[in-house]
C-alpha cells in the first residue's frame, strides 16, 4: 500500500506535482479513516447496544445511534440482581495491592541489581531473566497446590501474594536505573549516604516515567487477568470483573444481551480513563518494555 | 502422554493459531503504522492511533464477549451485512473450518495495535538522511520501502515475532469464551488442555507433564527464532 503511495508521489511532471501529491495524501487519510472506523465498530456496537431497550436487543439492522437514551441496562447491572459492585470492588482491591507490591519490590530489587555490588549479583540476575521465559501455565499448578496447602483457595490472597513480585518489573526498572549518571550516586556516597538514602532520595525521585509505565502496565494486566482468578476463585462474592462477567454471561444473556454489553462497558471504563489520562506514559511504557497489556 | 491423540490435536491447533495470528498481527500492524505515519493533521493522527490502539487495552475476555455477539449466526451483525452482499448465514463459531479463523480475526483486531505502536516507534527512529540519499539516487517509492524502511524495521519486527509468538502459544481466554474449544476439539488449545486436565478432571500430574512440554516448546521456538533471526535482522 505504502509502496503505491510513495511511488505515486514521485511525480513525473513538475507542474502537477503539488496537487497530485496532495490528492494522494488525502486518499491515504481517508483510507486510514476507514480502517479506524472498522476497528472502532465492535466498541461502538458495544456502547450503542448497551443503550438499547429490551425490545430492540435483537433488531437488525442494529440502531447505531440509539433512538432514546436507555440507561436501564446500566441500572440492571448496578442493582443487586447482579453482584457487579462486588466484582468491581474485588478487582480494585487486587489490582491495587498487586500494583503497589510490584512497584515496591520491583524498584528495590532493581536498585540493588543496578547500583549495589554484591557477590552473586550477575548469577541472580540471569536467573531472574530466565524466569521471564517460564510461562504461567507451568508454574500455576505448583502455586495452586501451595495455595491449597495454605488454605487460601477462593481467597484474594491467592491472587495477591504470587502477584507481589514480577521479574518483568525488576528488569524494566533496572534498565532505567542503569541509565542514571553514576556521579549522582558517587556524590551522595561521599556525603555519607547509605544504600537506603541512595535508593529513596536519589534513584526513586528520578524514576518517575519508568514507575508510571510499570504502574500502568501492571494495572492493565491485573485488571484484565482472567486465567488466575479462574483457577483460584470459585464463589460469586470473590470473583473479579473479567471472571464474574464471563460467568454471568449465560445467565444475563438469556434475558438480554444489552445488559451484558452494559456490564462490559462499565468494566472497560476505568481502563479508558486511565489511558486517556496517561497516554504518553502508556505508549512510552509499551515501547520501552514491549509487554502486551 | 505420547499415545494421547488429543494432545497432538491441541498442539496442531495451537501452532496453527500461533503462525497465522502472529503473521497477520504483524503485517496489519505494519500497514497501519505506515498509514498513520504519513503526513496528516495531528488531531486526525491522534484519533486514528487511538482507534487502532484502544482494543489492546480491552481485556481479552471482554473482546471475546463482544465478538461473540457480532459473530452470532442468526442475530449477529456480521451475517446481517454479509446478507447484503448476497451471502447466506454462516455459523462462524460453530463451523469446524471457520471457528479458528474467526478467533484469529478477533485476535488481530485486539493485538495488532500493539504491533502498530512498536513499528511506529521504529519508523520514527529511522533517520531522514537515508531517504534523502535514496531520493538523490532516484529510487522509487517501492524501492525505498523495500531496501531502506523494511531492513531498518527488522529489529522491531523481530521483537514482535518473539513477543507475539510467546503470547499466542499460550492462547486461552479468547477461545474459552468464543468456542470453549469446540466444535469437537477444533479450536482447543494446549493451555486449555492443561487447564481442563488439572482443574476439571483433576489429573494434576498429567497436566504438569503437558505444561512441561509447553515450556519446552515455547523456549525452543524462542531460541530457534533467535538463531534464525541473525539471518534476517539488521542491527
Amino acid at each position: 500500500m505504502a509502496e503505491i503511495a510513495q511511488a505515486a508521489t514521485v511525480v513525473r511532471t513538475k507542474r502537477s506535482k503539488l496537487s497530485r501529491a496532495r490528492i494522494v495524501d488525502w486518499a491515504f487519510i481517508i483510507l486510514a479513516g476507514l480502517g479506524a472506523a472498522l476497528f472502532a465498530i465492535p466498541l461502538i456496537f458495544m456502547f450503542s447496544s448497551s443503550l438499547r431497550p429490551l425490545g430492540e436487543a435483537y433488531k437488525l439492522p442494529p440502531a447505531w445511534f440509539p433512538t432514546q437514551f436507555q440507561y436501564e441496562n446500566y441500572l440492571t447491572v448496578l442493582t443487586h440482581r447482579v453482584p457487579f459492585f462486588d466484582f468491581a470492588l474485588n478487582s480494585t482491591k487486587i489490582t491495587f495491592w498487586v500494583t503497589l507490591g510490584r512497584l515496591v519490590t520491583g524498584s528495590m530489587a532493581a536498585f540493588a541489581f543496578a547500583r549495589l555490588r554484591f557477590p552473586g549479583r550477575n548469577v541472580l540476575f540471569i536467573l531472574l531473566l530466565a524466569s521471564l521465559m517460564v510461562p504461567i501455565q507451568v508454574t500455576i499448578i505448583p502455586i495452586f497446590l501451595m495455595m491449597s496447602k495454605f488454605k487460601l483457595v477462593d481467597n484474594h490472597l491467592s491472587l495477591i501474594l504470587p502477584g507481589l513480585t514480577s521479574a518483568f518489573g525488576v528488569f524494566l526498572l533496572r534498565q532505567f536505573f542503569m541509565t542514571m549518571p553514576e556521579e549522582l550516586f558517587d556524590a551522595a556516597r561521599i556525603d555519607g549516604a547509605g544504600p537506603w538514602r541512595l535508593y529513596w532520595n536519589i534513584a526513586i525521585p528520578q524514576a518517575g516515567p519508568a514507575l508510571a509505565a510499570l504502574t500502568i502496565i501492571t494495572f492493565n494486566q491485573s485488571w484484565n487477568d482472567y486465567f488466575t482468578p479462574l483457577i483460584f476463585i470459585n464463589t460469586w462474592e470473590n470473583m473479579t470483573l473479567p471472571l464474574g462477567i464471563s460467568a454471568l454471561k449465560g445467565r444475563l444473556e438469556s434475558g438480554n444481551p444489552s445488559v451484558v454489553m452494559a456490564a462490559v462497558a462499565l468494566a472497560i471504563l476505568p481502563v479508558l480513563i486511565l489511558f486517556l489520562a496517561a497516554q504518553r506514559y502508556f505508549i512510552e511504557g509499551v515501547t520501552m518494555s514491549g509487554i502486551k497489556g | 502422554m505420547w499415545g494421547d491423540s488429543r494432545l497432538r490435536i491441541v498442539y496442531r491447533n495451537t501452532l496453527y493459531f500461533t503462525t497465522v495470528a502472529v503473521f497477520f498481527n504483524i503485517t496489519v500492524g505494519l500497514l497501519l503504522a505506515v498509514l498513520v505515519n504519513r503526513k496528516m493533521p495531528a488531531a486526525v493522527a491522534y484519533v486514528y492511533r487511538l482507534a487502532y490502539f484502544f482494543p489492546v487495552l480491552v481485556a481479552l475476555v471482554f473482546s471475546a464477549i463482544i465478538w461473540q455477539i457480532l459473530y452470532s449466526k442468526d442475530t449477529g451483525i456480521i451475517n446481517y451485512y454479509l446478507n447484503f452482499l448476497g451471502m447466506r448465514d454462516i455459523a462462524w463459531l460453530g463451523g469446524k473450518a471457520t471457528a479458528m479463523p474467526a478467533i484469529i480475526v478477533m485476535d488481530v483486531w485486539k493485538n495488532t495495535g500493539f504491533a502498530m505502536i512498536i513499528i511506529l516507534a521504529g519508523l520514527q527512529g529511522i533517520s531522514g538522511v537515508y531517504y534523502e540519499a535514496a531520493k538523490v539516487d532516484g529510487a522509487s517509492g517501492v524501492q525505498t520501502f523495500r531496501h531502506i524502511t523494511l531492513p531498518l524495521l527488522t529489529p522491531s519486527i523481530f521483537f514482535l515475532v518473539i513477543i507475539f509468538g510467546i503470547g499466542a502459544l499460550q492462547v486461552f481466554d479468547s477461545i474459552v469464551v468464543l468456542t470453549a474449544g469446540g466444535p469437537g476439539d477444533a479450536t482447543r488449545s494446549a493451555v486449555m488442555y492443561i487447564y481442563e486436565n488439572a482443574f476439571q478432571l483433576f489429573r494434576l500430574g498429567y497436566a504438569c507433564a503437558v505444561a512441561m512440554t509447553m515450556f519446552v516448546v515455547i523456549s525452543s521456538v524462542t531460541l530457534l527464532q533467535f538463531r534464525f533471526g541473525r539471518r534476517w535482522v539488521n542491527y
